[in-house]
This record gives structure tokens, sequence and C-alpha cells, in this order.
């Protein structure tokens, strides 16, 4: 246990200490926020509000907000993990391998480390909220954030897993290029994702991305209690074998993701010892 | 005693190439081990498989009573090692380092204060372990790998070319270090170097060389059996006297290098009193010496240490 908690401390700490990386991880989701919430919120709003008459007065930006929230957890979680690699790079990861540690505490405290530092930047995210003039409960607020760092668990174990096989950085930057915004985009977090083609539509179920937003906007905006004509209208309608998922589901399904991706991890560790 | 390090029937194959060949060795407790071999050698697939890095293709090895393979943890917790790259993480402090090191070894929570301020005494950094490693010079960083590797009270400690890149006289330092360290908790010293005047203080020394011990004994003895004087003769034509040499005494053995003739006789006495007299061909350099760990490794694996494979 205390393998997992130090090796958890070391990168908070220098996470803590990094401005720059502190500050830099906020410039995609604020762009993306101007982009979808300012230049695209008249017509969707328009689009929904002429779907449904349950709903009087639709905030795109308010049903959009905890999307934006997930792609922040989602790119500093999977960004996060690129330390393992740096720690491979400057030889620090030998020291860690060396020693008593168990190699599934290892992967479980990197693990911790990268999606605590995710769930923090998402956190941080919040104090957009007054600046966009939308609004939420507080306790929904409050109960969106286990969901949050469940989410950042999974999402940095899938992280975990592509460093762990890496040995540089640049392999990295590729595949998380050609990962990260396909899991953004088929995940419900910018747009509905409910009227894909079958072939697409089975990438967003297997998106691990999907359950967490899903989960999140309907925590977060209140909106697992509007009529279901309504959640139809903004996409909440998530729907896997002919039902449509609970939020308990989404939880569990994310616990299974990281559960099976840790694992994954740790079988990597132990054979990438020399 | 138990030896601390037994090494049994040890092999290891990889795709097409067998990188050790089934080698066998025990070290003593409190012992200074020398391991040397050429490049290639298969010495660091060797220590990567003592140091549980490694699995084996075959064979045992039982470090401080523990299987190598079976009781891993058990292994790492009994040894410390001090790699030849830098494993230290230069963002942190010092400090930081030590009690990241304390946490990975469950040094108990009491004591951690205590040895960090210990370890940091014996290499010297006692003023310097609230500053970040990255501002620490290369020799203060080898000296705080030392220090680490200590945290955890190891039987024995593996020094992966511990001074490689050091200037002299830090090398000099850290082997102060080092030796201080031995006489005070009596470890185990297992070390590889390429500095085989370093090896020099090695009980007993190993060479291994194509995936096989080919000699292990101790540096005197090993000196012994190179045996007579080695001398150094650079002549304007070494060829002549190459010839020349092999018919007046057969019993010497001569090896060329680059300008010099390296002739290896059992007594450096007669080679003067007859051979130097009857060589007409001017001699521009002339040394004669003692035989060194260097000539032990050149007569047994044929090459100099600093070359590479052959």
């Amino acid at each position: 246990m205390e393998g997992i908690f130090a090796i958890w401390q070391r990168d908070l700490m220098k996470f803590v200490r990094d401005r720059p990386r502190l500050l830099g991880s906020f410039a995609m989701p604020i762009l993306f926020l101007i982009i979808f919430g300012g230049g695209f919120s008249g017509t969707m709003e328009n689009l929904v509000m002429n779907q449904t008459s349950e709903i009087e007065d639709f905030n795109y930006l308010t049903f959009i907000f905890p999307g934006i929230v997930a792609m922040t957890l989602l790119m500093t979680s999977i960004f996060s993990s690129l330390s393992v690699i740096q720690d491979k790079e400057f030889g620090y990861m030998k020291e860690i391998l060396v020693s008593p540690v168990s190699r599934v505490n290892i992967a479980i405290g990197k693990m911790l480390g990268a999606s605590t530092v995710a769930f923090m930047q998402g956190v941080l995210m919040f104090i957009l909220i007054p600046v966009l003039g939308v609004t939420y409960e507080w306790s929904n607020i409050l109960a969106v954030l286990p969901i949050m760092f469940l989410l950042s668990c999974t999402l940095a174990s899938l992280g975990l897993l592509i460093a762990s096989l890496l040995r540089s950085t640049q392999g990295f930057q590729l595949i998380v290029q050609v990962l990260v915004f396909p899991m953004v985009f088929l995940s419900g977090a910018l747009f509905p994702v409910t009227n894909m083609p079958a072939w697409m539509d089975i990438l967003v179920k297997v998106n691990p991305v999907t359950y967490g937003v899903d989960a999140m906007k309907k925590v977060m905006t209140g909106a697992g209690d509007l009529p279901v004509a309504a959640q139809n209208a903004l996409g909440l309608n998530l729907q896997l074998f002919g039902r449509t998922v609970t939020v308990a589901e989404e939880l569990l399904f994310l616990i299974i993701f990281t559960s099976i991706l840790i694992t994954l991890a740790t079988i990597s560790f132990r054979r990438a010892n020399a | 005693m138990e030896p601390i390090i037994q090494v049994h029937e040890l092999r290891k194959s990889f795709k097409d190439m067998e990188a050790v060949k089934g080698i066998h060795f025990d070290v003593a407790q409190g012992e200074i081990f020398g391991f040397l071999g050429p490049n290639g050698a298969g010495k660091s697939t060797t220590i990567n498989m003592i140091c549980t890095m490694l699995a084996p293709t075959s064979g045992s090895v039982t470090i401080n009573g523990y299987d190598a393979f079976k009781q891993k943890a058990k292994v790492r917790e009994s040894i410390g090692i001090i790699f030849q790259e830098n494993t230290l993480d230069e963002k942190l402090s010092a400090l930081e380092n030590l009690k990241l090191h304390c946490r990975f070894y469950r040094v108990p929570k009491n004591k951690r204060a205590e040895r960090i301020q210990e370890v940091l005494e014996i290499v010297d950094l006692v003023d310097n372990q609230k500053k970040k490693v990255e501002e620490f010079s290369g020799g203060m960083k080898r000296r705080l790998e030392i220090a680490r590797g200590l945290l955890h009270y190891p039987k024995v400690l593996f020094l992966d070319e511990p001074t490689v890149g050091l200037d002299p006289q830090t090398r000099a330092h850290i082997w102060e270090y080092i030796l201080r360290l031995k006489e005070k908790e009596n470890i185990t010293i297992f070390l590889t170097t390429h500095y085989l005047d370093e090896a020099e203080i090695s009980h007993r020394i190993a060479i291994m060389d194509k995936g096989t011990i080919i000699a292990l004994d101790t540096p005197d003895r090993l000196k012994q059996q190179v045996g007579g004087d080695v001398i150094e003769l650079g002549t304007e034509d070494n060829d002549a006297v190459a010839a020349q040499l092999q018919s007046a005494m057969p019993e010497a053995e001569v090896k060329q290098e680059a300008d010099i003739l390296r002739i290896q006789v059992p007594s450096s006495d007669q080679f003067i009193s007859t051979f130097l007299q009857q060589i007409r061909v001017p001699i521009t350099s002339l040394n004669i010496r003692r035989p060194t760990l260097n000539d032990v490794f050149l007569s047994y694996t044929g090459r100099d240490i600093k070359a590479g494979p052959a």
C-alpha cells in the first residue's frame, strides 16, 4: 500500500510544481467551449426546442459544459500517463522496478497519480461556471465528483497501458492524437451521438468516455429527472442491447473497463522488466 | 557461513544466441567481488538475472537465502543497485529522492529520518540535501545514488560501473565512500567496472567472456598466473624485432600492438642482458613492469577491456 501512495504522491508533487503544464492543459477545453458553446449554441438550442415542447428554457451551454469537463479529464489523464514514459527515459522507472513494490501496485500508483491530476484539472474547470453564466445545483456538482474521478481512473488506465508498451514519447504523442480526438467526438461530449450509422455506433458503445459523459450530464444537469421525450431530444437516451442504460450501470462499466486495463498494464510492467 | 550469493548453472538464451552458458559461482558475505568482461560477454545479462530483472532460461540464483526467481520481493529488499545511468528524479530534491526510496522499501517510519541523515553523512551531502538533484554535479549525483542504494541496509550492493564518466579525483572520492561504507556495514559488494585499477580492491575477480566465466581468483593470484614481467618495447622496425625475438627466446609471448611490442617473459633479467644487446634496430621506447589486471584480462580474453567485442 505504501508503494502505491509513494508513487501517487510523487506524480502529484511534480504536477503541482509544474505551472506551465497546469495552465497549458486549459487551452484546448476553453477553445472547444468557445467554438461549441458560443458558435453552435444558437443552432443547437433551436434544434432541441423544435423537437420537443417539454423544455421551456434550454441552454446548450449547460448541456455541453459537463462534456467539456469530461474532455479535460480525457486529455489530462492520458497525457499524465506520459509520465511513465518520461520515467523510463530519465531512468527513474528502474529505481521503481527494482524495488520490492509489486507490479500491480506500481500500475495502480501510476494510474491514481494520473487520474488525480486529471480530476483536479476537471474540478478547476468549475471556476468557469459563473463566467459562462450557467447554473447547476450544488448537490449535483457534488454528486458528479465521484463520477469524474472514476472516469479519470478509466482513462488514466488506458493511457498507462499505452505508455507501458512504448519507449519513446514520440510514439505516444502519435497514438494519443489518433485516439484522443475520436474518443472525444464519439462520446457525446460535444453533440448527441444517438443517431449514428451502425459501425460508428459500435465505436461509440466501446468508448468508455461515452458512459462517463452520459452519467456526468445526467447527474450534473439533473436531466435524469426530465421527461423521457426531453432526454431523447438531448441525446441522453444511451441504449445498449436495446435498453436505456442507467447511471449505476454506466459506473459499473467504467469500473470494469478500469479493472481490465489495469490488469493489462500490470502484465505489461511485469514483462518490461529489463 | 553460507555464501550470500549462490549462482548455479545459470543460463540465458535469446532468440538465436546463448548469452550466458551455464555459469556457476558463489560470493561470500562481506566480500568485494569484481565482475569483469569485455562488452557483449554476457555480464549485464548475468547481473540482470541476479537482480531479479530478467528471467533465466535455466539455473538458479540464491541471494541472502532467497530464490531470485521465486521470492523476488524478498531478494529486492536484500539488494541495493547503483546503475550505470542516472536513476534519480532530478526534479525532486535529494531529500525527497531518499524519502521516496524509504517508502518503496518499507523502511520503518521511525527510523527514516535518522537513516537518511546517516547515509547523507557517509557521502558528504548533508548540506545539499534540500537542493534539487538537477543542480548537482555528476559526482554528487553518483554519491546520492550510492546513498540511496544503502538506505534500506541491503545485504549486497551491486555497483554497475559506479564511476564511469567521472573525473579521476571524483572517482577516488567515490571509492573512499564505498570503502568507508564497507568498513562500517560489512556489506557485500558486487562490482563491475571498466577501470581495472579500481577492480584491484576486489577480494576476488571473475572474468567473463563469451557467456562463460573463464577465470575466478584473487587479483594477486590472477596476476601470478600471467607470471613474470611485462616488457613494452618500441623500435623502428617492430616486425623484424618480433621475428628475431621468437627465435631467440621461444618462451616469450609476443603481441604486436599499435606501435609497441608487448612481451611477456618469465624474468626480465635475461631479456635485458642477452636479447636487448642483439637488436640492431634502434629502440624508441622501453618499459618493464609487473603484470597488471589488464594483462590478466588480455591473456584470458585476447583483447583489451576497453575494446569492443572481437
